[in-house]
This record gives C-alpha cells, sequence and structure tokens, in this order.
C-alpha cells in the first residue's frame, strides 16, 4: 500500500465554494497536493472555511467550481461514481455519527458487506481485529448509547477502517468531547499516522498537530494563508494573521 | 319502572327480534377492514410521497442541473398539489367523488372505500412520514453516505429503520382518526357500524338503542387502541438505550 510515498493522492486545484449566489465564499480557490501517507493538519478560525474544505473532499459539500482528482479520478466530475470513490475515503465527525439502531459490530460490518462484497465472517473477524487493536473488543455487542464520548469516536474511527481507505478525513474528532476523553482518541490517531495512513485532519489541537503532522495548512476566509512543516509554522509563522492566530490559541 | 321495561322492549325489537345484532357485528367487522386496508393503501402511497418529498428538501439544492433534477421538481410539484387538494376538501366529497365519478363501473363499494380513504389518508401519512425522516440528524445521512453507501441504501439500512421507530405512535393515532372518519363510508353503501345502525333504523323506526350502541362501540375501540398505542410508545422508549 505505501509502495510509493510520493505519489499524489489527492490533488485539489482552485476549489470554490460559494453560497448564496457569490455573496458568500466558504472556500476561495484552495489549491493543494495530498501525499500518500501524509498527515496533513488544517488549522484556521471558525468560519474560515477548514470544515468546508476538508467536506469538499469526498463532495459532502458539492464545490461550486475547481477540481479534486483522487487517485487518478476527478471527483469533480459528474460522470465519477462518488460512492465508489468515497468508499476509499473514510471519514471521522466531531459528533461521532454511528448508527444508534445497530449494534458497534453491525455498524462496523453494514458497509463492508454491502459494498465490498464480504461475508459476514470475513467483515464481523476484521471487525474484531481492529476492535481488539483499538481495546474494545469487549464492546462489539454493545449499542452506540452505552459507550463514552471516547469509545464512541474510537469505534467511529475504526468503522471508517474497516473499509481499508487510502486516506481518512478527521472533522474536529476531538471538538466534543470531554476533555479526559481527548487523550484516548488523539493517541489512536497517532498510532495510524505511525502505521503510514495518509490522514487529512481539521482540529485545534495545537499539541497533536505540532507532533504528529507532517505539514500544516493555515485556512482563513476560504484561502491557504500559509503551510509549512510544524517545526517552521509555530516557530517562524510569518503571515500576520497566522501569528494573530497562534498568539490566541497557544 | 315503565320507562325500563320500555327500554328493555326496545333493546330486543332493535337487536334481538331477527338477529339484528349480527348488522353490528359484521358492520364492526367492515370498519376494521376498511379502516386497516385504507391504513396499508395510505402507508403505501405515503411512503412514496414522503421519498419524493424527503429528497426534494434533502437534495435538491446539492443536485446538478439535469434530467434528474427536472423530474424531482415536477414529482415534487406533484406531491404537494396531492397534499393540498386531498387535505384542503371534506373527505366526505372525496368519497362521493371517487364513488359516483371517478370508480362509478365498480360495483365493489368496500373497494371504492378503501381507495377514496387510502388516498385521503395517504396525503396525512406522507406528512407524517417525511417529518420522521427529517427528524433524523443530518449526521447519520453523512456518515453512511461517506463510507460509499448511496443515497437509496442510506435511506433504507440508516434513516428509514430509526424514522420508522419515531412515527410509529404517530402512524398509529392515523390509524385511530381514520377509524372514526370510516363512519361516513355508508353513504356509498359500504355496510360498516354506522350503516348497520342505520339499517337497524331503518327497520324499526328507533334511534336510541342502534346509535348509542354504535357510539359506545366506537368509543371502546379507540380507548382499546389508543391504550395499546400508549404500550408501543413506552416499549420504544425503553429500547433506545
Amino acid at each position: 500500500m505505501n509502495a510509493n510515498k510520493n505519489e499524489i493522492l489527492i490533488s485539489v486545484r482552485d476549489l470554490k465554494k460559494y453560497y448564496k449566489g457569490d455573496k458568500i465564499k466558504a472556500l476561495d480557490g484552495i489549491s493543494n497536493d495530498i501525499r500518500r501517507g501524509e498527515v496533513v493538519c488544517i488549522i484556521g478560525p471558525s468560519g474560515s472555511g477548514k470544515s468546508t474544505f476538508l467536506r469538499s473532499l469526498n463532495l459532502l459539500e458539492v464545490p461550486t467550481g475547481g477540481t479534486i482528482n483522487f487517485a487518478g479520478q476527478i471527483l469533480t466530475d459528474r460522470k465519477t461514481d462518488i460512492n465508489l470513490c468515497r468508499q476509499k475515503m473514510g471519514m471521522v465527525f466531531q459528533h461521532f455519527n454511528l448508527f444508534p439502531h445497530m449494534t458497534v459490530m453491525r455498524n462496523m460490518t453494514l458497509a463492508p458487506m454491502k459494498l465490498l462484497g464480504k461475508t459476514q465472517e470475513e467483515a464481523e473477524s476484521r471487525a474484531m481485529q481492529l476492535l481488539t487493536r483499538v481495546g474494545l473488543a469487549d464492546r462489539a455487542q454493545s449499542y452506540p448509547s452505552q459507550l463514552s464520548g471516547g469509545q464512541k469516536q474510537r469505534i467511529a474511527i475504526v468503522r471508517a477502517m474497516a473499509m481499508d481507505p487510502d486516506v481518512i478525513l478527521f472533522d474536529e474528532p476531538t471538538s466534543a468531547l470531554d476533555p479526559e476523553m481527548v487523550g484516548e482518541v488523539l493517541d489512536l490517531m497517532k498510532a495510524l499516522a505511525e502505521d503510514g495512513m495518509t490522514m487529512v485532519i481539521v482540529t485545534h489541537e495545537m499539541g497533536f498537530a505540532r507532533e504528529v503532522a507532517d505539514r500544516i495548512i493555515f485556512v482563513d476566509g476560504g484561502k491557504i494563508v500559509e503551510e509549512g512543516t510544524p517545526e517552521e509554522f509555530f516557530t517562524n509563522p510569518k503571515n500576520p494573521r497566522l501569528k494573530d492566530f497562534l498568539s490566541k490559541v497557544l | 319502572m315503565d320507562w325500563f321495561t320500555k327500554l328493555v322492549e326496545e333493546f330486543e325489537v332493535a337487536f334481538i327480534v331477527d338477529n339484528r345484532w349480527k348488522y353490528i357485528v359484521s358492520g364492526i367487522g367492515s370498519t376494521l377492514l376498511l379502516t386497516f386496508l385504507s391504513l396499508v393503501l395510505g402507508v403505501v402511497i405515503g411512503i412514496v410521497i414522503a421519498a419524493v418529498r424527503s429528497t426534494y428538501d434533502k437534495q435538491y439544492t446539492d443536485m446538478r442541473a439535469g434530467i434528474g433534477k427536472t423530474l424531482l421538481n415536477i414529482g415534487n410539484g406533484f406531491c404537494k398539489c396531492y397534499l393540498t387538494i386531498f387535505r384542503g376538501t371534506p373527505v366526505m366529497v372525496q368519497i362521493l367523488i371517487i364513488f359516483f365519478v371517478i370508480m362509478a363501473s365498480s360495483r365493489n363499494k368496500m373497494l371504492c372505500g378503501v381507495v377514496a380513504f387510502g388516498l385521503n389518508s395517504a396525503a396525512y401519512v406522507a406528512e407524517i412520514i417525511r417529518g420522521g425522516i427529517m427528524s433524523i440528524d443530518p449526521g447519520q445521512t453523512e456518515a453512511g453516505r461517506s463510507l460509499g453507501l448511496n443515497y437509496v441504501q442510506t435511506m433504507a439500512y440508516i434513516v428509514l429503520p430509526q424514522a420508522f421507530k419515531n412515527i410509529l405512535p404517530a402512524l398509529a393515532n392515523e390509524f385511530i382518526t381514520l377509524l372514526k372518519e370510516t363512519s361516513v363510508a355508508g353513504y356509498v353503501g359500504v355496510t360498516d357500524l354506522t350503516r348497520g345502525a342505520n339499517i337497524i333504523r331503518g327497520i324499526t323506526y328507533q334511534s336510541f338503542w342502534p346509535l348509542f350502541a354504535i357510539a359506545a362501540i366506537y368509543l371502546a375501540m379507540v380507548m382499546f387502541f389508543t391504550w395499546l398505542v400508549g404500550k408501543l410508545e413506552r416499549r420504544l422508549k425503553n429500547s433506545e438505550r
């Protein structure tokens, strides 16, 4: 899977998302390349368009203009089968979005069985493997409402992994968690990063971004204002808006 | 105790002589059958309307221009017209139109009744179901879609099972409302409970017993189903972990 460490996995060109005609520009021409195995953190003030950008990557938000190329498929082309592409792009949400009417096991096996043609046995053994890895094997038959926030989010992450995606998109994965549960989720994400999973993460956890990210992107006003390695990003920010932002959050 | 003896005599004339109670019993059967079949038809049509309407509500703004979008727009317009007409005219008028105009060639009165009440009920059921679908957190749809499930799969496996649980009590209440509304079916000759009482009135020239008897029977059925709905609601609540 990681044969080409430098292969570009997602290529975004001039991505635009306008609301109400063109009065509100949530995304105002974003271009970026995300390479296989890379961990990219997206930070920025609220309303900056960072979540819109992330959600555009798998077309949960349909962009107004621009192109997204994912592993050779032009997602923004209407002839592309977006459902097929989404199978390879996992997503983790701020509010977990586990299916409350299904057990943890069913949450994890639904998509692999319906979409990848796995038998129940195959899907369950893979799910069990993942659950064991995150230390939640004993919760396989629980319902989401019986789990803590941190457990829910860890299940949401392994639910995405059960599809064996090429990339996982994280939309503020720790923002809805009690402070004491943030650590367990970040630890799991860190382990994924170390395994070479490609990850795009919208986050407010600066410490995590600094430690785990290969590259950090600062978005403001629907544009990429600055990007760089964590090192230069935090120690030597150039853009005044980024300086201002960092002085508030650090 | 003159009045009492008279009441007993009247009771005998109304129900016992010539086994006239059979009009009431078969009327109960017809009323329940008519209500049940109408609700089934109403739910089937209601699901279709709700699917079109909620797809329009959720998807229309994000859809790319094309034949699909045009069809959805037309479908939604048609459904809105349907809802306006069937909720904006009396069910009595609707059943007369269906019986005397649209299905004038049909001799099956029960079928006419089912079609009339089914079409009418569909308008209300559709909005109940649409409300149920719209009440599900959009994050559920997003989670399903982000896994690669298509719109129909997401609806079938994720949204509808949750929505159905939420609307079950409202659907059961629609059944109870429908049960009472079917009392006008007698106007087109369906021998339902009300019609049964009217037949007895016609034969015996007595009104007291037949009318109070069916009032009591309607009330008893409504109370029974209300109790059942309450039980159902409590059970659904308990299953929410």
